[in-house]
Parts: structure tokens; sequence; C-alpha cells
């Protein structure tokens, strides 16, 4: 993905891409999130994870808006994003869903086109070129004129990062992207966002996967009860949990 | 044997009834299917300004008989200074009227797609209107064809009501060669048998159709 993406500094510890401060959020009676406290620098990877509840989801979504939030900030590039028009702001940030959510009715080209063609304005052949080359970088361009009930579940979820990709995103945001995956499918996913992270893509990716949180994340963000509970470098967090509920929480999943 | 005679003489003219049944069904639901999309979507609306006016329009139009609509917009309208000649009165009496069943259809639609499609379309900066119109509806559309078909078959049936305004269709035109024949059983069953085979044919139409876009 190395050209496609706009990363002349590739060291961490300049700009911060996405700075959250203090969030909560509740459905209702019930508080979800609360006060959740994260910085992403620019071209880091975060890993979060965290029981099942904890908010991992929720947090993402407040991130590109798609659930409102009660109380507190999250900036991108130093702009709070409620003072962006929605549109912009999630043009802005690419997810990518458990369950893939590609548009079936439309080939894997249409999916990847739909959006820079409506959104951003760009002429269609100018698309279809951009699209044909991120294809191929996923590995899949020989399958761009087949719809998504015709791939398998690996394949459906590199078209939905290339689907995200096509709209250059500042920050990439995955949902536990493999969860859904059969095993010997989640390689090929994880492989796809190992490029990505090491392209310089700024990326928060909720996942079970501890392997690919060793190997590609600049640091690790556990989550639990709708706070950030702890937070470092993948080798301190993995080996040598502070928290308690941390220490539990790896202990049952690894 | 007369009354067969009679049948006989009479089918060419009993076709071109026919022929306008189908037209204004055809019409009626172009118009239902425009309005039912925006009722239905209306419906589904968070805002109430929107939601409930189309709630209300859904449920009375469904809560009245469609010969009391057609004589309101034809018999009733004119009084408040809007005439309308039999077949438009017809066409909009039998639009407005399909336009709340198939907004109920539509709204069942658009609730069958996952809520991730609309979400994902959100998340990659289209809008609203931008997800309906790319995402959610021709997904919603594939899956209520046989409900839309079943809509149409209604309406082709209905649309005999239309006579009672003097709208020359099928109905109609039989009740006009029996007035001149007086052969009421042969007449009315060659009628019954040209309304059959146009939901018949429409029938196969639409399962066809729909096995067709199944496999695409
Ligand atoms: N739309 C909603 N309405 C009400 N409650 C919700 C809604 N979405 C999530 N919740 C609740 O918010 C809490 C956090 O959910 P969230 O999905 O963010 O957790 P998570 O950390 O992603 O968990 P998992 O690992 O199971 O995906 C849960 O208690 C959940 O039941
Ligand atoms: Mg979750």
């Amino acid at each position: 993905m190395m050209d496609l993406l706009h990363n002349e500094d590739n060291q961490n510890g300049k700009e911060i891409t996405i700075k959250i401060e203090n969030l909560v959020k509740r459905f209702g009676n019930l508080e979800v999130l609360k006060g959740i406290n994260l910085e992403v620098k620019k071209n880091e990877a975060i890993v979060v994870i965290g029981p099942s509840g904890g908010g991992k989801s929720t947090l993402l979504r407040c991130i590109n808006r798609l659930e409102e939030y009660q109380d507190g900030h999250i900036y991108l590039e130093s702009i709070d994003v409620e003072k962006l028009d929605v549109n912009t702001l999630r043009a802005r940030i690419g997810m990518v869903f458990q369950l893939f959510n590609l548009f079936p009715h439309m080939t894997v080209l249409k999916n990847l086109t739909l959006a820079p063609i409506k959104v951003k304005k760009i002429p269609e052949n100018e698309a279809i070129e951009k699209a044909k080359n991120l294809l191929t970088q996923v590995g899949l361009v020989d399958k761009m004129d087949a719809y998504p009930e015709q791939l398998s579940g690996g394949q459906k979820q590199r078209v939905a990062i290339a689907r995200a990709l096509m709209m250059d995103p500042e920050v990439m945001l995955f949902d536990e992207p493999t969860s859904a995956l059969d095993p010997e499918l989640v390689g090929e996913v994880l492989d796809t966002m190992k490029k990505l992270a090491e392209s310089g893509m700024t990326m928060i990716v909720v996942t079970h996967e501890m392997g690919f949180a060793r190997d590609v994340a600049d640091r690790i963000v556990f989550i639990n009860n709708g706070i950030v509970e702890e937070e470092g470098k993948p080798e301190e967090v993995l080996k040598n949990p502070q928290k308690p509920r941390t220490k539990e929480f790896l202990r049952r999943i690894l | 044997m007369d009354a067969l005679m009679e049948l006989f003489k009479n089918f060419p003219f009993l076709l071109l009834g026919a022929w306008e049944t189908l037209k204004l069904t055809a019409f009626s639901v172009g118009i239902g299917v425009i309005l039912g999309t925006f009722i239905g979507m209306g419906r589904l609306s968070k805002i109430k300004l929107i939601s409930y006016p189309c709630t209300i329009y859904v449920e009375f139009l469904r809560g009245t008989p469609l010969l009391v609509q057609i004589s309101l917009i034809y018999f009733g309208l004119p009084q408040l200074g809007i005439q309308l000649a039999p077949y438009p009165a017809a066409i909009v009496a039998l639009g407005l009227n399909s336009g709340a069943y198939i907004a109920e259809i539509v709204r069942a639609g658009i609730q069958s797609i996952p809520k991730g499609q609309y979400e994902a379309s959100r998340s990659l900066g289209l809008t609203h209107w931008q997800t309906m119109r790319y995402i959610i509806l021709p997904q919603a559309f594939r899956n209520i064809l046989p409900a839309l078909g079943n809509e149409f078959i209604t309406l082709t049936k209905d649309s005999s009501l239309a006579s009672v305004i003097g709208v020359s269709e099928l109905m109609r035109s039989g009740q006009f060669v029996i007035s001149r024949t007086f052969q009421t059983f042969s007449i009315y069953f060659g009628i019954a048998f040209i309304y059959f085979l146009m939901t018949f044919v429409i029938s196969r139409i639409v399962r066809y159709i729909e096995r067709r876009m199944a496999t695409a």
C-alpha cells in the first residue's frame, strides 16, 4: 500500500492524529464509556483489547460519530470532530467491520468506487484505476468483477479494507476484523493489516489476536468497563501487566 | 348459444377495455411506487414531523374503502373547486391508495436490510439520501419485488371500481355490452376470465423477474 499513502515521515512522536478527552457515552441509563482518554499519534498502530461489553466497539463508533456521545471531546488533527461536517469527517476515517458489510448488490469494483465518486467527486476512470491498484495490493484484482457472495470471508474483509482505503483516510478503525472468519482465513487479513501498518497508516484495531498485537502494535490499550485501564508498549502490557484486571484478562485469553 | 355468440362478438371490445385496465393499473402503480417509497422512508424517519403525517396517511388510506376514496375525489372534490375528469380521477385515487400499501411494503423492505449496510455506507461519507439511493433501496426493492407484484395484481382487480365514475376500463366495457345484449352471465363470466388471464400473466412475469434477479 506504500505508494497510496502519504507517509513522508514514518517516525512516531510527531503530530497527534486522534485525541480523545474524557469521553462519556450512555445508552439510556447505561454508562458504557466512563471518561476515556486516549491519544493516537500519526503513523501509530494501536491495538485495543478488553473483555466483552467493555465499550471497545462503542469507542470506535464514537470516533466516526456512528454513535452520539454525551460528554467529552474527540479531536481529529486537533479539530473537534463535532465541528466538522459529519460526512467529511467520515470520509477521512476508514472503518472496517467484523461482518465486512460489503454491498451485496454491487461488484467488488463498484463497492470500491462508489464512495470516491459520490463523496469525493473523483472521475470514474480515475476511481477505477485507483481501485485496481488497491485490489492488486490486497491480492484480489482478479475478483474485481465478482459479487461479494462469490468471495471467501477473508477475501471479503480484504475488499472491505481496500474499500475504506479508497477514501485516503487519515486513520483506519478496525472492529474485530477477523472475529467472523474461519481460523484458516485469519492470517491473510492480518497480513494485509500488518502491511498497512508498516506503510505508516494510523490505525486503531480492536482485536483478540494477541499475536498481531505483539508483532504490529506500537501500543496496546486495555479497555475495561468503559475506561482505559492500562496502556503501554506490547511487551510491557503483555508480559508484565500492572493492573489485576489486565492480568486476569490476559490469563483468560492467552 | 346466443350467449356465447355475443361473448365472441364483443370479445375484441372487452379486450380494449382490458387494455385500458392495464394502463390504468400501470399508471397507478407507478404513482404508488414513487409515493410509497417516500412515505415508506418517511415512516422510518426519526423526525416526528415527518413520520407522523406519513403514518396517518397510511392508516387513513388503508382504513377506508377504495370506493369511498374514488367517490371523494371524483364527486367530492368538485365542491372544493377541483374538477377532475374520470380517468385522471381514477388514476389519482388508485395511485394514492396503492401508495399507502406500497409504503408499508417499502418500509418492511428497508427494515429487512441489515443495519451494517447503512453504517458501512455512512462510514464512507455517503449522506443519508445517497445511502438510501445507492445502498438500501436497491437491495430493498429486490426483496420486496414479490410483494410489489401482489400489489400490482390487487390493483388490477381493484381498478374495476373506476367503472363507477365512468372510466371505460374492462368492467365498464362489459357493463356496456350487457346493456345492449342482456347476456349477463356470459359477459360477466368473460370479464372475470379476462381479469384472471391478466393477473395470471402478471404473476408469471413477476415470478420470472424474481428468478432472473435471484441468479443475477
Ligand atoms: N445500541 C445499543 N443500545 C444499548 N446498549 C448498547 C448498544 N450498543 C452497545 N450497548 C452496550 O454497551 C456496552 C458496550 O458495548 P460494546 O459493543 O462497545 O462492547 P465491546 O467492548 O465492543 O464488546 P465485544 O468484545 O463483545 O464486542 C455493552 O454493555 C452493550 O450491551
Ligand atoms: Mg465489540
